[in-house]
């Protein structure tokens, strides 16, 4: 049992209100890494505010810009018709995600608000370019989930301010992705993972290369990206873009796994990405 | 701290009890309601012990806050046999094929079944092992408890084919 008092709003602006207006307090959907969190000893914040059931933060809508609420649950995710058929990158990931019962419960807004260097949703929304919809007393700002996730298990949101929902323009037409996570059993927090996008761009193609658990934050890694839109043979340049990624990532040694691991792993999810995506096999 | 109102249903019973705002569900079944067959175990998200059905869907009560639970129905093992039923078909198939041995995971496992084969009535091997993979079992191995599955699957068959025939 905790010592918190839990509010339960029913608008959305009430919620932002009584996060402007009381000091400390915390936000919670799933609870899933929240209710560790404070299990695991974290301080007890005195005000929990629930943003679980916001209907505001519930709707996934499509068009040229998916918009995905904040407290969409990774359950609803992977049945929304819209993300099987838009976003195969996202699924992939929430099929990784934890279990059954952490998938019913844990959000979308609270797998990147937590802003764990582990956060399955993250790497593959990175590199569908995500903004995140941020609500707070002066009104609404976008701000791009690459700048979103400030430190390790920081993001970026003010006080008064709460995440409103995801937003993604369509992939174009002819991209394909693979997201591919190593753990040590299927329902652990990622070793590593790689999130790999390739999108054709008038006569050429442009890649896109996310990845997890090897850096303070979920990362990009540009100029492994820029070497291979821009290489004439892609195979031929395989080599040294496994050899950049591993210049771009920054993983620490911890009980999950060794840096060297993980840099191990990243170059071989690389090649196992580009090989797939050049072929259209599965990774 | 002050309690707070918090009406459900419980095994498709109404309930009404006042609880402390940061009470969670598993501490509410085990405590004021009595219903011990929920069991906590790891206590953060990773055994399942702890595991009900909320509106039908499998959650770790240990990682619920008991007020999230306000208008909503909550199935414990103690609610999955019918009225009328000493045991539900998934319960009898897990006693049958050895799904059980200590029994602290059952509840849980039996619950996620429940859910699993609600929405997907005949699952492969490969599927009820992805359903249950936030439910540690220490003692089988698994290989009875999917077996245990694989029967509860059928029984259910035949139950839903009995009623149709009548």
């Amino acid at each position: 049992m905790f010592n918190f008092a839990f509010h339960r709003p029913t608008s959305l602006e009430e919620a932002q209100r009584l996060k402007a207006e009381i000091p400390g307090a915390r936000l919670i959907a799933g609870g899933t890494d929240v209710l560790v969190k404070l299990k695991k000893g974290v301080p007890c914040p005195s005000d929990l505010i629930s943003v679980r059931n916001l209907r505001e933060l519930k709707q996934i809508s499509g068009g040229e810009v998916i918009t995905i609420g904040a407290s969409v649950t990774v359950s609803e995710l992977l049945a929304s018709p819209l993300v099987q058929q838009e976003l195969p990158i996202l699924l992939e990931a929430c099929t990784r995600l934890a279990c059954v019962q952490i998938r019913n419960v844990a959000t979308l807004g609270g797998n990147l608000c937590n802003a764990s260097p582990c956060a399955d949703l993250a790497p593959p929304l990175l590199v569908l370019e995500a903004n995140m919809r941020i609500l707070g007393t002066a009104g609404e700002r976008r701000v791009p989930l690459r700048s979103f996730m400030v430190a390790a298990r920081e993001n970026c949101l003010a006080p008064d301010e709460l995440l409103v929902a995801v937003e993604v323009s369509r992939p174009r037409a002819g991209s394909c992705g693979v997201f591919l996570k190593q753990a040590r059993v299927s329902m652990d927090l990622a070793l590593a993972s790689l999130a790999v996008m390739l999108e054709p761009d008038g006569d050429t193609r442009a890649w896109r290369i996310a990845a997890g658990s090897v850096a303070p934050t979920p990362i990009r890694l540009a100029r492994t990206e820029t070497l291979l839109s821009t290489a004439p043979d892609t195979s031929a340049a395989l080599p040294t873009a496994q050899a950049l990624a591993d210049e771009e990532v920054r993983p620490i040694s911890d009980v999950r796994a060794s840096a060297t691991y993980r840099r191990q792993l990243i170059r071989v999810f690389l090649g196992r990405a580009v090989a797939a995506l050049q072929t259209g096999r599965s990774a | 701290m002050s309690t707070v109102r918090l009406t459900f249903q419980i095994n498709r019973q109404a309930a009404e009890l006042e609880v402390s705002p940061g009470a969670l569900l598993v501490e509410v079944l085990r405590g004021p309601l009595g219903l011990l067959g929920t069991r906590e175990g790891c206590s953060r998200g990773e055994c399942g012990a702890c595991t009900v059905l909320v509106d039908g869907l499998p959650v770790n009560s240990c990682l619920y806050p008991a007020l999230e639970v306000e208008g909503r129905s909550v199935l414990t093992i103690e609610g999955l046999s019918e009225p009328g039923q000493k045991l539900s078909p998934v319960q009898e198939a897990f006693v049958e094929r050895g799904g059980i041995q200590c029994g602290f995971c059952s509840p849980g496992m039996i619950l996620s079944t429940h859910a699993l084969l609600a929405s997907n009535p005949a699952p492969s091997d490969h599927e009820i092992r992805a359903a249950l993979v936030g439910n540690l079992c220490r003692c089988t191995g698994y290989v009875q408890i999917v077996e245990s599955v694989q029967r509860a699957a059928e029984l259910r068959a035949r139950a839903r084919e009995g009623v149709s025939h009548e």
